[in-house]
């Protein structure tokens, strides 16, 4: 095979600009990598979960209530819209673990029948007998946390009784795929599982004979939700219908959902920065390279070569660097991912993963990077076209610079080399410019991916030291009445009692409602406040209620406007409520109350929901026992547990991302600078070789190029900043669900941080260039024109 | 300005001088054992076709370039014995260059290519002085871009010049010149010679200059080939090329 000579110019030019090639190349790799790495992380969810949904046959519609007949299945069934409807019971319960001093709890689910829905996937084992009354399978998760498997015994407290369980296998459900425990914020499976057993052994410890207490319904393709939903809604509330909710108010498919919106916006918003730092810095390196080719660009032309072939050759040029980018964002993207789907494999429980090599992802990767690079040497190809060749063969005028600034120069003091800098820089500002923004964008990377530790540890503080400040919170399985406090205080350990009323509601004003639980809490609360958005603590209103400002958002209302309240349980009321306050929140929605008003509109006399706890730190495993041992106990909530399985999750999660995000902006930050540094340097070879004749030191002359480096590095930090911010603040808007709302705080040490991680790979640039400059050849610079 | 040179010991002491350069497989014997001497304030004009060896004599006396073996002595510094960094201070404190290219920094004015210089000299002569001497004093504010060919290499030697330096070095200063700038050029460097009293060494491919010199230096095929000196020295305006 004959290769042509130009294309061997291509290859040689590539290893003599090898560095600066590689260095474009990993920026380019990069954004293939985001982009495969996250389309690919977004297709395996929303694949998994869209494949995982239909084998499992996973409900539409949900809804629970006291107890029903189970013939009111067969009328549900017969709503217009509805597929298949089936009743079920779930309950909470108790773990009774004797090596677990800190209080667990389950969920009870009755098995789905044959060909029901949510069916599950058995992992291990085999599914329990239906005629067994002791035999269950547990949720994977629970089972793996906590060393379980088929054959051992489960200790629970079903009813306020003591029952031991036999494991027969383990699971996985479409409904818990993020399996969050009550009262909890993460899923923590070491203290929180899925108990699936026989029907007729929960009928009979829960006293729900012949009855149900959860209905799940699928609904026909192109279904109105909504109507079917009301109508639900109405043949159950004569049975303490809580309100029926779609799947995208579903706690596992609503966190799954937030998840798959949080990478849907990663992927939206890092692969076009390294795209275009890419295409900026193919720019910067092309037009610098036919700068110096001028001549040999002429003699080409000269000697009968087109324009257009000419042109051809340098793009060819970057197509290689693209190729040899997307080469290395390809592999380096499905790693990652590989990572990613493990990570998810760890938090989410799905049966599998289906982690497609989707070749579109790959393609698209692809063509967009090339045609990113293309970009970047269009400028650079047409100036080439542009040129006519006898201009070409003549070497080009000497650079013209102005005289400006002077002004600035007298205030900055500077000498002759800093003067050079300063007009060397001032004289390419479009280049000068890139470099800025490419370093900026480095900062701005590690600025949006550092301030979420500040924002969660503001979340943490705001939530866990301002408002929920109880040590322990013990819900009870029924409201009880207000007495129940009592006994609760003489629990051992137990020094401050405050109790709480929760009534499952829906909130509407104008179209937008939402259903929620309103807690009463008492006028002056110490154990479990709510905080206004100044941080303060806030008195419960005689008459109104307190919203958390997501809420005030999703209701469209602001302090002074009425809504709309229906009471979901007990004697149902329907009562206009006006809004006299907005208060912080972070996780999920929420609206307070006086626990006396509350009362009130419930016409149940003084019950209460459960009881706030603050407790003698000596006595906290005494306490559990106890309060374990109480059988009107629904649950038991830790607040310690609950934070630092929150932080421990998050940091888990955050301490990947960063990670990545650091190396990510450390290779954004080593190439612009890389590249900036040799463009300098072929640039200001000659004139900082005949400073070394004048009798400038090797020291003195790398300083003028380090400070031409460093004036772009530092221009960059404040411009670094501020887009952080914005992407930061992007982000935030984009991660705010009902779920979580994302407080933007970001301190001082975040900027700090990104701009000394940039600084720290900027110096790592400039001793790679320190060779270069030390073997200037003072006699040749002399010899030659340039 | 000092006044005018008193004509005492040598400068510069070159002993059996030789460079070769490896290119490739080749050898080639730039210089083979030249032994040269020059007296302070002396002006010798190097002659010698292309590859005769006197650019990369120069090279070595103004210690950019070393040598293979032999010495080279300035004053009481054993050149070819100095590291880089003595290297690097002898230029800066002693050494003046004019090049064929001038080599000034494009951004940077006229006068600020000088101070360039100045600043880092330990007993420089005002700038401004520097660029009447070469009679460039109404163009300091221009940048190398604005100037001609002839103006810009008289920045160059009122650049090399501003620092007083004991040596003024250089290559093929007319080269790239037409003649009456090229008599402007050296008219400039024969002042400065005067002025400053250094010892000047200049390259040149044009025989005519040689009546310009106290002495004349020929070299070929890496020797020096003949010597002579000149009993009167003419003006450049005097020579014809």
């Amino acid at each position: 095979m004959v290769i042509s000579p130009l294309r061997r110019k291509v290859l040689r030019d590539l290893r003599r600009l090898g560095a600066q090639a590689l260095a474009i190349a990993l920026v380019l790799a990069a954004g293939v990598a985001t982009l495969i790495l996250g389309n690919g992380a977004l297709d395996a969810l929303t694949e998994t979960r869209a494949r995982y949904y239909a084998d499992s046959r996973f409900a539409d519609v949900f809804a629970d209530l006291t107890r029903a007949p189970i013939a009111l299945i067969d009328e549900i069934e017969l709503i217009d819209g509805v597929l298949q409807a089936e009743g079920r019971i779930v309950k909470v319960g108790l773990l009774d673990l004797p090596a677990m001093a800190e209080p667990g709890s389950v969920l009870f689910v009755s098995l789905p029948g044959e060909g029901g829905l949510n069916r599950l996937h058995l992992r291990r084992g085999r599914m329990p007998d239906p005629l067994s009354a002791d035999e269950v399978v547990v949720s994977e998760g629970f089972a793996d946390a906590r060393g379980l498997g088929p054959g051992d015994r489960l200790p629970v407290l079903m009813n306020g009784q003591r029952r031991e369980l036999r494991l027969t296998g383990t699971a996985f459900s479409p409904e818990f795929i993020y399996a969050l425990g009550p009262g909890d914020i993460m899923p923590d499976p070491r203290r929180f599982g899925i108990v699936w057993m026989p029907r007729h052994g929960l009928e009979s410890a829960f006293d729900l004979r012949g009855s149900v207490s959860s209905v799940v319904a699928k609904l026909v393709p192109g279904a109105n939700e909504a109507a079917v939903i009301e109508k639900i809604d109405r043949l159950l509330a004569p049975y303490g219908g809580a309100g029926a909710e779609g799947r995208e108010d579903q706690v596992s498919h609503a966190f799954l959902d937030a998840e798959i919106k949080q990478l849907g916006a990663m992927v939206k918003v890092l692969p076009p920065i390294f795209l275009l730092v890419a295409a900026m810095l193919v720019n910067m390196t092309l037009m610098r390279l036919v700068a110096l080719e001028r001549e040999q660009i002429g003699l080409l032309k000269a000697i009968g070569y087109g324009s257009r072939a000419i042109a051809m050759h340098y793009v060819e040029f970057v197509l290689a660097i693209a190729l040899a980018g997307i080469a290395i964002g390809l592999v380096a993207g499905a790693w990652l991912g590989a990572g990613m789907a493990q990570m998810y494999a760890r938090f989410f429980s799905f049966p599998f993963l289906v982690f497609s090599r989707d070749p579109q992802v790959y393609g698209l990767a692809a063509v967009v990077t090339l045609g990113a690079a293309v970009a970047g040497a269009v400028r650079a190809a047409r100036s080439v076209v542009a040129l006519p060749p006898a201009v070409a063969m003549t070497p080009p005028a000497p650079v013209a610079y102005r005289r400006n600034g002077g002004w600035l120069r007298r205030l900055l003091g500077l000498r002759q080399t800093g003067l050079m800098v300063a007009r060397h820089l001032w004289r390419w500002p479009l280049r000068t410019g890139s470099s800025v923004l490419g370093i900026a964008m480095a900062v701005a990377i590690l600025v949006a991916s550092l301030w979420s530790f500040g924002s969660i540890e503001h979340m943490i503080h705001v939530t866990f030291g301002r408002s929920e400040r109880h040590d322990a919170q013990i819900v009870f399985g029924d409201p009880l009445p207000a007495s129940a406090a009592f006994d609760a205080r003489t629990l051992p350990g137990v020094m401050v009692v405050e109790p709480f009323r929760a009534v499952t509601a829906r909130l509407s004003h104008r179209n937008l409602s939402r259903k929620l639980t309103i807690i009463g809490k008492p006028p002056e609360p110490h154990l479990s406040r709510t905080v206004a958005p100044d941080l303060r603590p806030m008195a419960m209103p005689e008459a109104g209620l307190i919203l958390s400002e997501a809420l005030a958002e999703a209701l469209d209302v602001r302090p002074g406007d009425l809504v709309e309240v229906e009471v979901l349980e007990g004697p149902r009321p329907v009562l206009v409520l006006p809004v006299s306050g907005l208060s912080v929140g972070y996780v999920g929605l929420s609206v307070a109350m006086d626990i006396g008003a509350l009362n009130r509109i419930m016409r149940e006399g003084a019950m209460i929901s459960g009881v706030n706890l603050q407790l003698d730190p000596a006595l906290q495993s005494d306490f559990y026992a106890a309060a374990r041992e109480t059988p009107r106990t629904g649950f038991v909530g830790v607040r310690e547990l609950t934070v630092n399985r929150f932080r421990e999750t998050l940091a888990d999660n955050i301490t990947i991302m960063v990670t990545v995000y650091v190396a990510l902006a450390g290779i954004i930050a080593v190439g612009v600078v890389y590249n900036s540094a040799r463009i300098a340097l072929s640039e200001q070879g000659r004139e900082l070789a005949s400073l070394r004749v004048l009798g400038f030191t090797r020291s003195e002359v790398a300083g003028i190029l380090y400070r031409e480096l460093a004036a772009v590095v530092l221009i960059a930090q404040p411009l670094g900043w501020l887009i952080g911010y914005a992407i930061a603040q992007a982000m935030v808007a984009a991660f705010s669900s009902d779920l979580y709302r994302v407080s933007l705080v970001i301190g001082r040490e975040v900027f700090a941080v990104a701009s000394l991680a940039v600084l720290a790979a900027a110096l790592v640039s400039a001793a790679l260039i320190r060779g270069r400059i030390n073997r200037l050849d003072m006699i040749e610079v002399l010899k030659t024109r340039e | 300005m000092r006044g005018p040179p008193a004509r005492t010991g040598p400068v510069f002491r070159v002993k059996a001088l030789s460079k070769t350069y490896r290119s490739g497989l080749l050898e080639v014997h730039a210089l083979r054992c030249v032994d040269f001497e020059a007296a302070q304030g002396e002006f010798v004009v190097i002659l010698g076709p292309s590859g005769s060896g006197k650019s990369t004599f120069l090279n070595i006396v103004g210690g950019l370039d070393r040598a293979s073996s032999g010495e080279v002595w300035f004053k009481d510094h054993q050149l070819t014995a100095a590291s880089e960094a003595e290297l690097t201070r002898y230029r800066r404190d002693h050494v003046g260059f004019v090049f064929q290219f001038y080599n000034l920094v494009p951004s940077l004015t006229a006068r600020e290519n000088v101070q360039l210089v100045t600043e880092i000299a330990h007993n420089p002569m005002p700038v401004d002085d520097a660029l009447a001497l070469v009679g460039l004093s109404e163009r300091r504010d221009h940048f190398p871009a604005q100037l001609s060919g002839g103006e810009q290499q008289r920045v160059a030697i009122a650049r090399a010049i501003a620092k007083q330096p004991e040596v003024l070095l250089c290559d093929e200063p007319t080269g790239a010149l037409d003649s009456r700038t090229g008599i402007r050029v050296l008219e400039a460097l024969t002042e400065v010679n005067r002025a400053v009293g250094a010892t000047t060494l200049v390259i040149t491919h044009n025989a005519a200059i040689r009546d310009i010199a106290d002495r004349v230096v020929r070299f070929a095929d890496g020797r020096i080939a003949e010597e002579s000196r000149n009993a009167a020295r003419k003006t450049p305006a005097e020579v014809s090329w």
